[in-house]
């Protein structure tokens, strides 16, 4: 029942990415991977890991994506009849190094561990996880809220304007 | 372990490749070209939970949490940029922006 | 003796370099009377060593070159050759020093002047006492280089420079040919020394005898001016006339004959030598008597009649009559210097004129000047009496002498030549001093009351003409012919020499014949130029030369020897030379460095494209190489 869901739920993040890095609107772009990130949150949940699953929908389907379409709809770049979309020929040799890459992938993964037996995994409780983070990488965490401000001065000193009057 | 650990690992290389064939054809949209940057974040995501749950390992999962947050921070510079960007040229067609041209 | 040996040649070297360190800082009669009196000093102690000269002498002074075999001491071989010589040179420098006092009294740079010319006596002494060749190439090659930096003396205008170089490098064409033949002879002989080397004359193969003979011409040519190196001599009249006097008529263009008689008993062993040597000389004679005839430049004439002269001397070697050939190389070197020194004058006189057809009856204005210049007038063409006619016919005597169709033939063109010397001396004479005044003034303002165009000749300069002229004159007591009842002195003198060959003396009847057809050649070359130049027809035949036909332009060019040399040498050299910096430097060099550059800078501009500074590009590169490399992975896995 699980893997069913699992296959299922892949084949919805492969397609909802497919068709959102394929889409000339950016916003259907966005809306396709919002879909695409919802099922990716459903496969986490199914890898036993639900705080990911939880912050992969507050924070990319909810979070990200909306600062992704707050600045797509500041600038009003709304519109693929502006010729912004890739041609077939951009297309072609990106798609070209995508494939030897997944194929390359494929065959080392396949041939290194076709025959994995199944190992029951053991429950991890979120207050496992968060005792590991605390605990043991204490100063990661440290350093990711120092990031995270950085960005917040970055962000506002490039968002500043230049002059008071020149509001955009 | 509902799947074994080579089908995850080939869905997020999908993704992932998925996600670089995206990177290098939106050279035109700046935006887009953030979007395929996420797609790929994301399938790295996945392998890191794929192998937190293998084998039992909750450090897995704690990457997981750190790659989002450092993506918070990076899109929100990103972003930042590609306003910053387009104020000065009017565009964010990346062909545009070759100032560090040796 | 040892003492005034050294003395003559260290007093002009101390004087030179004196006025070369020293001369700028000093007033200028101190340098100039050092410049006279270290030459004047030097004549005295010749003369002291006269008086004491009893034969030939070798002193040998130090060691200069020493190496294995090769021995070139500084050492002096005076005989009665060199000792003539010294005589005569330190005598006529010392004369020509005087009167440049004069000549140059406005030239500010007299330092360098008198610098120059006092080494170029210590080099004419060294090269006239040298005891070996390496010291006499010494002394020719100092005189090279003093003839070289006096020709182009005012060297801020081109030209002179130009014919200094030019008589530096037609000269450098003999000396490469003197110096092989020093070398060869001290590989064939081990010894450098001249006496040894004449010793040895007769112990060399003959053939051997006739190259080192042929080489030696052709040194001598170079410095004598002689055909076919002879285009250097007209244009080096570019120089001062004191030097062109002191070094382009008396001394330094002797040195070729000096060596030919010096070496003679080496290389008169070969007949062929001897028969090139004539050759070369009596052709000369004539080519440039001939060219003498056409030319409107005083001094150019009388550097044409030089080397006639020398050409006169060479022929006297050329039959191996040395003693008449030093004996016309004494009488030349006084009459031509009085020659250019008068001629120098009259320059002077008519602010630096050298056209003779712009000069004209200057007779009267300038007396001081006429009668010298009449005197060496004289001489040159060989007028009776005169010292050059004594000199020239003992040379056209012995030439008769020897017989044969060759020597005829030599003898024929002597006296031709004998013929166009008088002819040209004498138009010369008649066109600048004789009929009426020709000179457009150059200046516009008529001159001054009491300032007629001679009364800028300072004394010094006409004085110093008169023991030239008597000395020209009266030279022919030096060696009067035998006939007259006295033993010649020259002939005592240098008769002792040894190795000297002397020819048989003709029978008194034959010599007074000859010299009453001499005397007859130059009376008549006198009186067609008389009937050319004076009287009624002067100036018709004036204005037709002034017009000029294609002979008078064939003279006045030297035969074309210029256009000859530069069509022969010259513009192939120059047809090379241009190949070698079109062709080879830059087409070939140059190109196929800017080739390799420009393909350098094309194959950097192949990578250069990929750091366009696009972002995609950038891309591209990272995602092709985690392209490559995990296609590498695979196919070390799976392979």
């Amino acid at each position: 029942m699980e893997q069913t869901i699992f296959y299922i739920l892949a084949a919805v993040a492969v397609i909802a990415t497919i068709l959102a890095i394929g889409e000339k609107h950016p916003v259907h772009a966005i809306l396709y991977l919002v879909t695409s990130l919802f099922s990716m949150a459903v496969i986490f949940y199914l890898l036993a890991a639900p705080l990911v699953a939880a912050f992969e929908v507050i924070l990319y389907a909810g979070a990200i994506m909306v600062l992704f379409l707050f600045v797509i709809m500041m600038l009003d770049l709304g519109h693929p009849e502006q010729g912004l979309s890739p041609h077939w020929r951009e297309w072609l040799p990106a798609l070209l190094l995508s494939a030897v890459s997944i194929a390359s992938l494929a065959a080392v993964i396949v041939s290194r561990h076709a025959a994995s037996p199944f190992s029951a995994p053991p429950g991890l409780a979120i207050r496992e996880v968060a005792r590991r983070l605390f605990q043991e990488h204490g100063l990661a965490v440290e350093l990711i809220s120092l990031q995270l401000l950085f960005a917040l001065v970055g962000a506002l000193y490039l968002g500043k304007q230049p002059k008071k009057g020149n509001s955009k | 372990m509902i799947v074994p650990l080579e089908h995850i690992l080939i869905l997020a290389g999908l993704l992932f490749f998925l996600g670089m064939g995206g990177l290098l054809a939106w050279r035109a949209n700046l935006i887009m070209m953030l979007v395929c940057i996420e797609v790929m974040l994301n399938a790295v995501m996945l392998v890191f939970v794929g192998g937190s749950a293998r084998w039992g390992n909750a450090d897995g999962q704690l990457f997981a949490i750190f790659i989002m947050a450092l993506t918070s921070s990076e899109v929100s510079l990103a972003l930042a940029m590609v306003v910053y960007l387009h104020r000065r040229k009017r565009t964010v067609d990346t062909d545009v922006f070759s100032e560090m041209k040796g | 003796m040892k003492l005034y040996l050294a003395l003559i040649l260290l007093l002009p070297l101390l004087g030179g370099l004196f006025n070369a360190l020293l001369g700028r800082m000093l007033p200028r009669r101190l340098g100039e009377a050092i410049a006279c009196g270290v030459i004047w000093g030097a004549f005295v102690c010749a003369v002291l060593v006269l008086l004491q000269f009893t034969g030939p002498t070798k002193i040998e002074y130090g060691s200069w070159l020493a190496a294995f075999d090769l021995q070139a001491p500084i050492a002096i071989y005076l005989d009665q050759l060199s000792l003539g010589l010294t005589l005569m040179i330190t005598f006529v420098c010392g004369l020509i020093h005087l009167y440049s006092v004069g000549y140059m009294r406005e030239e500010p740079d007299f330092a360098r002047y008198f610098a120059l010319l006092n080494i170029f006596v210590f080099a004419m002494l060294v090269l006239v006492l040298a005891g070996n060749l390496p010291l006499l190439y010494l002394g020719w090659e100092g005189v090279g280089f003093c003839s070289y930096a006096l020709i182009g003396f005012w060297y801020r205008e081109e030209k002179n420079a130009t014919a200094g170089r030019k008589a530096f490098i037609v000269t450098r064409v003999g000396d490469t040919a003197f110096g092989i033949a020093i070398v060869w002879m001290f590989q064939i002989s081990g010894s450098v020394s001249i006496t040894q080397l004449n010793a040895m004359g007769s112990l060399i193969p003959a053939g051997i005898v006739t190259a080192l003979g042929i080489l030696l011409l052709i040194g001598a040519a170079g410095k004598s001016a002689q055909l076919p190196l002879s285009v250097w001599l007209p244009d080096a009249m570019a120089g001062p006339t004191p030097v062109s006097a002191q070094i382009h008529a008396a001394t330094m263009v002797t040195a070729g004959v000096y060596l030919l008689a010096r070496m003679f008993p080496l290389i008169g062993g070969s007949e062929a030598v001897r028969a090139a040597i004539a050759l070369t000389g009596g052709v000369t004679a004539f080519y440039a008597a001939a060219s003498a005839c056409r030319q409107r430049d005083l001094k150019r004439i009388l550097a044409y009649s030089t080397i006639s002269q020398i050409g006169y001397m060479v022929l006297g070697v050329g039959v191996g009559a040395l003693t008449a050939a030093t004996f016309h190389l004494l009488t030349h070197a006084f009459f031509k210097a009085l020659l250019f020194l008068a001629a120098g004058c009259v320059i002077t006189a008519l602010h630096h004129q050298q056209d003779i057809f712009r000069m004209g009856g200057l007779k009267e204005r300038l007396p001081a000047v006429y009668w010298p210049f009449l005197a060496g007038a004289l001489c040159l063409a060989g007028f009776p009496l005169t010292g050059g006619f004594f000199s020239k016919d003992a040379i056209l005597g012995a030439v008769f002498e020897r017989g044969g169709p060759l020597y005829a033939g030599l003898f024929a063109l002597g006296l031709l030549t004998a013929l166009l010397t008088a002819f040209y001396t004498f138009r010369m004479l008649l066109v600048v001093f004789h009929g009426e005044e020709n000179l457009p003034h150059p200046h516009p303002d008529p001159p001054r009351e009491g300032e007629g165009i001679h009364s800028a000749l300072p004394s010094v300069m006409t004085v110093t003409l008169w023991p030239l002229a008597l000395l020209g004159l009266l030279g022919g007591i030096l060696n009067l012919p035998s006939y007259l009842g006295v033993h010649g002195l020259l002939d005592g003198f240098l008769g002792d020499m040894p190795g000297l060959m002397r020819p048989e003396p003709l029978s008194h009847g034959t010599e007074m014949i000859l010299q009453l057809v001499a005397a007859t050649v130059s009376l008549a070359g006198l009186g067609l130029a008389r009937s050319r130049y004076a009287g009624s027809r002067r100036a018709a035949v004036l204005a037709a030369e002034e017009a000029g036909s294609k002979l008078s332009d064939f003279l006045l060019n030297g035969w074309r020897l210029d256009d000859l040399y530069r069509l022969l040498f010259i513009r192939p050299f120059e047809r090379i030379a241009r190949l070698c910096w079109k062709g080879v430097d830059e087409a070939g060099i140059d190109g196929a460095l800017d080739g390799l550059a420009r393909l350098t800078a094309r194959l950097g501009r192949l990578p250069a494209a990929w750091s366009s500074g696009r972002v995609a590009t950038s891309l591209f590169g990272l995602a092709g190489g985690v392209c490559v490399l995990l296609a590498y992975v695979a196919w070390l896995i799976t392979g």
